[in-house]
């Protein structure tokens, strides 16, 4: 194969991954936190229809606001329903995600009836490096991206520091890992949770928007493809943290049906081997208690 | 359930309906229509003609079927949302087993002539899709008793794996002689095709399933072993006292679901698409997950909701092309705030200690039914999912 084609491929998968990037920095912080978020596939696809209805009339950078605050909304509904309401946290979530597909595809409907052409916006635009996209393979992979691709990696690296350094970032772990003692230690348990829930929809409606304002400028029902439970996947093949994100996501977009497949499989066995070590080290606890 | 109970429950349960309802006469509105126009649009989708009512049979008969083979899951707690993909495997294992039977009696693929008496073929198919769904329903279930894997996301992750599986086999080994646009099968031996219950509709005998496992549902339901499996939804350590191990309730109910679930695979085959497609699932895993919420795991209830969702989907091609405006995906729209309605519903049926928190998040994990990932907290994970 030659060296362009692989360079085109490349680039190609870089910018693939940015909207999974994006929702997958917020569902890590979420599962990070103890919760699951299994409403994010709805949540994208709402992001990715309001964010093209909003750059319609307000360009790019309303469309992506206007998707996180979609997604901000569902998740807020999600956590009223979970924390206030004491619903499911699954069931709600596969709720939110049926209704995000069947709302994005009614609304969809209504605002452009078939038959009448598909409303096009312009997408976000490339990242302003002037001569930098001419360096032979770097450009077109690193510095040939949309803007898109720059926010991705600003959030991903902001997640990570969020976590590390931050007294939020420490509540979130202390949250995750031990939900009952942070309570105790003064930890408002109720509110960090709910708090991580906000960002994580908020990112999944951005990535959502940035779906269609990315690469194609228009919506179309089921745009989304699945892309939010391959995000659920990936962020448990990232055992979420944040920087072990960007790496699974970057090798998800190729052909053919076991390459396919082939995430999957790999995120089951990583769930096999993390299972076995945490049921290890629970025995091991038990016996010396 | 004390009576202050039972009118909370009354009252949520018109909440929840007020709000479905104006949310679909919102929606309605929102495209521009009349909402009376709408609902004799939806009266008439569903019953204006026996053609009509088939679909009803035709759409109900996956989805309940599904649903009444997840409720002994759900009621122990281990949430499955695998069925899509155990119907994917059992309608390629189906297929696979149709063909092979009906070349055994000198019937080639795709041609007309001798073959394998009908219902040889049906048992074939019948039987092989069963045990083609339960083998897939089954690999969750041992990874969730041997390794504490969370069920949730491995059946999650194995229906894509089956959605390779089965377009690779489209591809291949079970790939239609003829050139055609989309991946398909050959067409099924005209023997196998399960016979229509009315002429002139497309509601299939596969019907009679679902009546089939109503009653077998009703029935465990007055047996020891429906006790066992909802004590151990929400007290696990109290069912062991009554004789249930992990292993086998967390199998035995993978087992029924995924046996449901590959039953339905091949009634989609062989009695309505005729052969082998894409998208032989087509969503009827997640509806059936649904379903069952709304029937509240019971027998008829579960029946009656499937027959509603179909009703919905029905009706709601009717509401479009009576109105001319509103998209028939409104009936999505309300099945997903159905499914939430449902979600409330059975947090304000059930005592408040219990919502919060089933199992002590001191219990040694070796008494928590399915293991969570990611360090993800006893008291989310493990409620009651009735």
């Amino acid at each position: 194969m030659s060296a362009e084609l692989w360079v085109a491929v490349l680039a190609g998968a870089v910018a693939l991954a940015a909207p999974l990037v994006l929702a997958g920095v917020g569902e890590g912080l979420v599962e990070r936190a103890g919760r699951l978020n299994l409403g994010l596939e709805g949540m994208m696809i709402m992001g990715a229809l309001t964010g093209v209805w909003a750059a319609s009339s307000g360009g790019w950078l309303v469309g992506l606001l206007a998707g996180a605050v979609v997604g901000l909304l569902m998740a807020l509904l999600m956590d009223v329903l979970v924390q206030r309401v004491g619903a499911d946290e699954v069931v709600v979530g596969l709720g939110l995600t049926m209704l995000g597909l069947g709302l994005s595809t009614f609304l969809f409907q209504v605002w452009v009836p078939s038959g009448q052409t598909n409303t096009s916006v312009a997408t976000v635009p490339h990242l302003p490096v002037g001569g930098l996209a001419d360096v032979p393979v770097l450009g077109p992979v690193v510095f040939g991206q949309s803007l898109l691709v720059g926010l991705a990696v600003v959030v991903l690296v902001g997640a990570w520091a969020l976590l590390r350094f931050t007294r939020f970032g420490l509540q979130v772990r202390a949250v995750g890992d031990d939900p009952a003692a942070s309570e105790l230690r003064g930890v408002r348990t109720r509110a960090v949770r709910s708090a991580v829930l906000l960002i994580g929809g908020s990112l999944g409606g951005l990535a959502g928007a940035a779906i269609t304002l990315g690469a194609i400028g228009s919506f179309t029902p089921g745009v989304t493809a699945g892309r939010g439970w391959i995000v659920l996947a990936i962020v448990i093949m990232g055992r979420t943290r944040p920087a072990g994100m960007l790496g699974q996501s970057a090798g998800l977009p190729l052909p053919s049906e076991l390459t396919q497949a082939l995430p999957y499989l790999v995120t089951l066995a990583v769930l096999v081997v993390t299972a076995r070590a945490r049921l290890r080290s629970a025995v091991r606890r038990v016996r010396t208690a | 359930m004390t009576g202050g109970q039972a009118v909370r429950r009354v009252g949520a349960a018109a909440a929840v309906a007020a709000v479905v309802l104006a949310a679909a006469a919102g929606l309605v509105l929102l495209a521009g229509a009349d909402p009376v126009v709408g609902l004799q649009g939806l009266v008439a989708g569903v019953s204006s003609s026996p053609y009509r009512v088939g679909e009803l049979v035709v759409g109900a008969v996956p989805v309940a079927l599904i649903a009444l083979t997840l409720v002994p899951a759900l009621r122990a707690g281990i949430f499955s949302v695998g069925a899509e993909g155990q119907v994917v495997v059992g309608a390629v294992a189906a297929t696979a087993a149709t063909f092979g039977v009906d070349a055994l009696f000198g019937g080639v693929a795709g041609t007309e002539g001798p073959g394998a008496p009908a219902p040889l073929l049906w048992l074939a198919g019948a039987l092989a899709g069963a045990a083609g769904g339960a083998a897939y329903a089954l690999l969750p279930a041992v990874l969730a008793v041997r390794w504490r894997v969370d069920v949730i996301l491995s059946t999650l992750l194995l229906n894509y794996v089956a959605a390779g599986f089965l377009a690779w086999s489209l591809r291949t080994w079970l790939a239609s002689p003829e050139d055609t646009a989309t991946p398909q099968s050959a067409h099924l031996p005209e023997a196998a095709a399960v016979p229509l219950l009315v002429e002139g509709t497309r509601a299939h005998w596969g019907a009679l399933l679902v009546v089939v496992a109503a009653v077998l549902l009703a029935l465990w339901r007055r047996s020891p072993g429906w006790t066992r499996v909802s004590v151990y939804g929400v007290r696990p350590r109290l069912a062991m006292r009554l004789g249930a191990t992990r292993a086998r309730t967390t199998c035995s109910v993978m087992l029924v679901s995924g046996a449901g679930a590959g039953l339905v695979g091949w009634l989609q085959v062989a009695a309505v698409n005729e052969r082998l497609l894409g998208s032989v699932s087509g969503g009827v895993g997640f509806s059936g997950v649904a379903v069952a919420l709304l029937g509240g795991l019971l027998p008829l209830g579960v029946v009656a909701s499937a027959v509603f969702f179909a009703a919905l989907t029905a009706g709601a091609v009717g509401l479009q092309s009576a109105t001319g405006s509103v998209p028939s995906s409104i009936a999505e729209v309300v099945k997903g705030v159905l499914l939430l309605g449902v979600a409330c519903l059975s947090a304000v049926g059930r005592p408040r200690a219990l919502a919060r928190d089933d199992v002590p998040d001191d219990a040694p994990p070796v008494d928590a039914p399915a293991g969570a990932p990611t360090g993800a907290p006893a008291d989310a994970r493990q409620g009651t999912r009735a």
